[in-house]
């Protein structure tokens, strides 16, 4: 393999850090806005937030890359037009059309994940610090958010593995990741199983790195019930 | 222009928002369009050898990229290359992230209902392939299917396939064999258990008789062009309303299938023509 195509995987790997790492703040701030609007005592919240995991889980995700870029990238063109006639295109960086259509369709995931980690912390322990006179704020801060980080870690794990999954999915928005690299080689060398591996190869490095460390995540947040075994 | 929008943006905005406003419009303003020479951009697929793909240094080459280079040379525009996987090319292309397909896209009714085609710069043909020296007389000397040479002949194809429907329509009484990949047919020719092949004579070339288990075999007859089986070809896409554009990309493909030059950019990856 020729160091044109070395190169070209070092960079796919480094696209795929930089997707995961915007993908997964994003995904964490939808889940938990998801969370918090399905908990609420709004309907209308509720109503949104129903609506958007139902979307989001019910699509599949190729649609919602391609939707999000090309919707996006057309009504914002349209948009501009109307201010200057002479300009072609805007063009959304393709990067982050992606990278956020990843986080909505995790974030719908998530959402649940996150709702089943608030509901799961126990009653007592939030009644307990309203009679100690907690502001609504503290009490989530302090109460809530480290127990249900606990409860949540386990399926946020799973979610992690699923954003840098679905990376693969943006060649088709015209990002250059691994698999399309892979194929660009395929092209020439005529060795599609090689090429193939070294991308499973890739992807499961880092899925990898990411399961050891939520397992070492969720041994942290569960010390302290180890020790009271 | 530039001074009435921006004039326009101070007057109705609220104090706080101008700034961004203003950097808005320049930004906006600032892309001119005009320029010495047009520069457009092509998209390809990068990764279909030998139409276009990466060679070992990651540049870009073959059959579609010296067809481009040619043609943007001819019609008098810069071109600039850009990777694009197959299945967003006609989205992309409509958003106006480029200007140009040349991805071998066969033209279709389907798909001219949203873009527009060049002529055709890559055929779609239909072609005989057997043992070298042993098949004859499958074609009249007018070019028509001669149904008494395929009497006692095995002919294996893809199912399902336009090939498929071109021998049932042209030669009813053929002996049809038929395979679900192209690589299954390959071996059954070379294992002797069909006595040709009916197929798209660039993929066979590609995967078969360019590589040493096709030493022994070779295209038999003409390439067989029929619009109402195999289509019209590989054109150039461009959006709707473009119609200057398209003439001087179609003058210049014309041109180039004239003097020689496309025949030189097929010869560099095949033995025939492909235009």
């Amino acid at each position: 393999m020729s160091s044109a195509w070395v190169e070209s995987f070092l960079w796919g790997s480094l696209l795929i850090v930089r997707v995961f790492s915007v993908a997964l703040i994003l995904t964490v701030v939808w889940g938990m806005l998801g969370a918090s609007a399905k908990m609420s005592k709004n309907w209308l919240l509720r109503r949104v937030a129903n609506i958007y995991t139902s979307v989001f889980r019910g699509t599949p995700e190729l649609l919602v890359v391609l939707i999000l870029y090309f919707g996006s990238a057309i009504t914002l063109t349209w948009l501009v037009k109307l201010v200057n006639p002479d300009v072609k295109f805007v063009d959304i960086p393709p990067f982050w059309a992606g990278a956020l259509a990843i986080s909505l369709i995790v974030g719908a995931y998530a959402t649940e994940t996150f709702r089943g980690a608030l509901q799961g912390i126990d009653a007592g322990q939030t009644e307990a610090a309203r009679t100690l006179g907690l502001t609504r704020w503290q009490i989530f801060a302090y109460v809530e958010l480290p127990q249900m980080w606990r409860l949540a870690l386990p399926g946020l794990g799973n979610h992690m593995t699923s954003i840098i999954k679905d990376t693969a999915l943006l060649s088709v928005i015209g990002v250059e990741e691994i698999t399309y690299t892979a194929e660009m080689a395929t092209a020439l060398t005529g060795k599609p199983f090689s090429m193939y591996m070294i991308v499973a190869g890739i992807y499961l490095c880092f899925t990898t790195l990411v399961v050891f460390s939520v397992a070492r995540l969720e041994t942290r947040a569960n010390r302290y019930l180890v020790k009271s075994r | 222009m530039k001074m009435f929008s921006f004039n326009l943006v101070r007057s109705q905005l609220p104090a706080w928002a101008r700034p961004a406003a203003m950097a808005l419009v320049l930004a906006v303003t600032s892309v001119a369009p005009v320029a010495a020479q047009e520069t457009l951009k092509a998209a390809t697929d990068c990764a279909y050898f030998p139409f276009s793909f990466r060679d070992t240094d990651g540049a870009l080459k073959g059959y579609e990229v010296d067809l481009g280079e040619e043609m943007a040379r001819r019609a008098n525009f810069k071109i600039e290359w850009v990777c694009q996987k197959f299945d967003g090319l006609i989205p992309s292309l409509l958003s106006n992230k480029f200007d140009i397909i040349l991805s071998t896209m066969s033209i279709t009714d389907e798909r001219r209902k949203s873009i527009d085609f060049s002529v055709s710069y890559r055929v779609s043909v239909g072609q005989f392939v057997g043992p070298k020296g042993k098949v004859q007389k499958l074609f009249n000397a007018d070019g028509t299917p001669n149904p008494a040479g395929f009497k006692d002949l095995r002919v294996g194809l893809a199912r399902a396939t336009t090939y498929d429907n071109w021998m049932q329509a042209k030669v009813p009484d053929a002996t049809l064999v038929r395979y679900d990949t192209d690589v299954q047919m390959y071996l059954e020719l070379k294992a002797g258990r069909v006595d040709v092949l009916m197929t798209n004579p660039l993929k066979i070339y590609l995967e078969f008789l360019s590589k040493p288990d096709g030493g022994g075999f070779e295209v038999i007859g003409p390439q067989i062009k029929d619009e109402k089986y195999f289509g019209i070809g590989v054109g150039a896409g461009v959006r709707k309303g473009n119609e200057a554009l398209l003439k001087r990309i179609d003058t210049a493909l014309n041109d180039m299938k004239k003097d020689g030059t496309l025949e030189r950019y097929s010869k560099k990856y095949f033995p025939f023509t492909i235009y």
